[in-house]
């Protein structure tokens, strides 16, 4: 299998003297390519900070980062916005979507930005929206969306340009558990048709165990990494 | 997605705020247009008031003339400058000067007799309509004099005085002759005013035994014609002749009129600038309250240029928008003023002048394509501009900070 995200002894502190934080501390990870991969671990053991220096989105102190074949902690900003843009999709926990764009808007936004002509767009955007189950909804404001829906256009997004990887953190966090068990299903059915790599942060079990592999993170170290069923709370 | 559609969403994601500041922006350009639009009123009027009395666009004189007004200094081919002028559709008079001594009674002044054509006159310039007291010259000669305002109180002439005209003649003789008054002129300027004798041009070659010779010819296009392209019509005729646009003639009245645009720019500046800081606190506001959005936008690999592209438009599209009703109001204000203007006569009984030039006391504003295109495009630049700081700042945040901004 081919590593899509490889980390090597990757730090990252935050402050400085006495008040240094040590969000990450010698981390060293690989997520293979069509992985639907969950990061846990207690708030402030380093979840968002792992996702963000994979990213790209923040540097690490030390180490070095590898998305897709290539070296993301040697980058220069503006190629980073590239990789972001081309490679990786993003969802975050809530307020994901750009409250004047309509649904269709933001699913659309990633393509835009790549220059992909209107008519492919188009076509595009309406088969994903059908997927993630917001057929019809297009013309929807966030606003005039539920949380639920908000999440699956914010996925829709994420995936729409087939990254080579979808970073979300927490993403189900601002939602009930019976949906976010659906936006579970939905990133487990993305990931098996469309090969999908998932990497994603959560504090809930249920969500844990329905990963392909967890990863525990204890002050910024990696505590745990493997099959979900074999950790036990 | 249409950028411009998006910024039209944005814009109106604060309606109340978005409206202070358009209505901020739509005075501003309503305020511009219409004092714009009086400040060119007036200077066109100025500028008119002044040429189509009796100067006109342009002169041809002799080279060397209008230093010493010499009475052997005159145009050589009068006739050929008249006909390419009144070809180009341009009305021209042309006119002999004498000095002489003018007496009425025990009262005498010294006098510039004009030797003019009144048909000619009366068709090229305003000044044969511009009677206080009786008529002008008709067309034939019969020995009638129209005197400027001051020499005729001077003299204590009336309409009807006979007056007695003293002169050196072109051939050395003494020159004198019998006239009568037909009228007196308004005030038209201090030159005419003082020593204005306005005769028939065959009297005035009888008095001079001029020889039919010429000073000057006045060039008038009404409007039709800039002052540089009669002008040029006059110079293609008028060989070694020297021709002069007003600008060149009457240099204080072209001063003012330059005086005018910078007064108009520096009023101008004030109100670009309270438009441009109104915009600029306006998007510097709006771009705070949507860090989280931008910190969005760059995560999902907006590049800084994008966004700095996206906050421009969103204030061209506000700049539009606001312009389009300040235009609309400036428009509407403007031609009514155009129409109906200011009527200074409650403030000034007499005929208002201004360095030798009369004013007409209805104030009338002057509007024009550039009048309104002008503050409009102006205003545009300013919004753009001042948007470009909270674009950058916009532009520059890093997308963590600004996800995590609350
Ligand atoms: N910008 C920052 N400046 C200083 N310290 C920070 C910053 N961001 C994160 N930290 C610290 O780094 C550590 C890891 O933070 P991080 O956000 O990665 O935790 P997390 O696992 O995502 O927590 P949560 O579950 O609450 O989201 C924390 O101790 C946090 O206080
Ligand atoms: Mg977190």
């Amino acid at each position: 299998m081919e590593a899509i995200v490889q980390l090597e002894d990757v730090a990252k502190d935050y402050g400085q003297g006495d008040l240094t934080v040590h969000a990450l501390r010698g981390v060293d990870l690989s997520i293979q390519k069509g992985d639907l991969a969950a990061v846990a671990g207690p708030s402030g053991s380093g979840k968002t900070t792992l996702l963000n220096v994979i990213g790209g989105l923040d540097t690490p102190s030390a180490g070095r980062v590898w998305v897709d074949g290539k070296e993301v902690t040697q980058m220069s900003r503006s190629k980073l916005s590239k990789l972001r843009l081309n490679r990786i999709g993003f969802v975050f926990q809530a307020y994901n979507l750009i409250p004047v764009l309509t649904a269709y808007e933001n699913a659309e936004y990633v393509l835009m930005l790549q220059g992909m002509p209107a008519k492919e767009r188009r076509e595009k955007v309406m088969d994903l929206l059908k997927q993630v189950g917001l057929e019809g909804m297009d013309k929807r404001f966030p606003r005039e969306l539920s949380g639920g829906q908000q999440q699956r256009v914010a996925i829709a997004r994420a995936i729409a340009a087939q990254p080579a990887l979808v970073l979300a953190d927490e993403p189900t966090a601002n939602v009930d558990s019976k949906t976010a068990a659906a936006l579970l299903d939905l990133m487990v059915r993305l990931n098996e048709e469309r090969q999908a790599t998932f990497l994603f942060s959560t504090h809930d079990q249920n969500v844990m165990k329905r990963s392909k592999r967890l990863i525990l993170l204890k002050d910024g170290m990696i505590d745990h990494n493997g099959k979900p069923e074999n950790i036990e709370h | 997605m249409n950028t411009f559609r998006i910024g039209w969403r944005n814009i109106w994601r604060n309606g109340k705020r978005t409206w202070i500041t358009v209505v901020a922006i739509a005075l501003n350009t309503a305020i511009l247009i219409v004092s714009y639009a009086l400040m060119q009123g007036m200077m066109v009027d100025m500028v008119d008031n002044a040429t189509r009395m009796v100067v006109g666009d342009a002169q041809v004189h002799a080279p060397g003339y209008r230093l010493d007004q010499s009475m052997y200094k005159c145009i050589k081919e009068p006739e050929k400058i008249v006909d390419a002028a009144r070809k180009a559709g341009i009305q021209a008079a042309a006119r002999s000067y004498g000095f002489g001594l003018i007496s009425s009674g025990s009262k005498s002044a010294g006098g510039i007799f004009w030797g003019v054509d009144p048909a000619a006159e009366q068709k090229s310039f305003e000044l044969s309509k511009h009677m206080l007291i009786g008529e002008y010259l008709s067309a034939e000669p019969g020995k009638n004099v129209v005197l400027g305002q001051k020499l005729a109180k001077s003299l204590h002439a009336d309409v009807g005085s006979e007056i007695v005209a003293v002169v050196q003649a072109a051939d050395g003789s003494l020159g004198n002759e019998l006239f009568t008054v037909c009228g007196i002129l308004k005030v038209a300027g201090e030159k005419i005013d003082r020593g204005g004798a306005i005769i028939h041009r065959a009297d005035f070659e009888e008095l001079f035994v001029s020889g039919g010779r010429v000073h000057e010819i006045a060039l008038n296009a009404w409007g039709k014609l800039s002052a540089e392209e009669v002008a040029g019509v006059a110079s293609v005729a008028a060989g070694d002749d020297e021709v002069k646009t007003w600008k060149q003639l009457m240099p204080l009245l072209f001063e003012m009129v330059k005086m005018f645009d910078v007064a108009i720019f520096i009023f101008g500046l004030v109100f670009f600038l309270a438009a441009g800081l109104g915009v600029m606190n306006t998007m510097l506001m709006a771009t705070y309250e949507r860090i989280r959005e931008f910190g969005i936008q760059k995560a999902m690999g907006s590049t800084p240029w994008r966004i700095m592209k996206d906050v421009s438009i969103e204030a061209f599209v506000m700049a539009v928008f606001s312009t389009l009703i300040g235009a609309a109001i400036g428009v509407a204000a403007g031609l009514y003023f155009q129409e109906y203007g200011i009527n200074l006569e409650a403030m000034a009984r007499e005929t208002i002048t201004f360095s030798g030039i009369a004013f007409d006391p209805l104030w009338r504003a002057t509007l024009s394509g550039k009048i309104v295109m002008l503050p409009v495009f102006v205003m545009w630049i300013i919004c753009v501009v001042a948007a470009l700081y909270p674009a950058g700042k916009a532009a520059r945040l890093n997308p963590v900070r600004a996800m995590t901004h609350v």
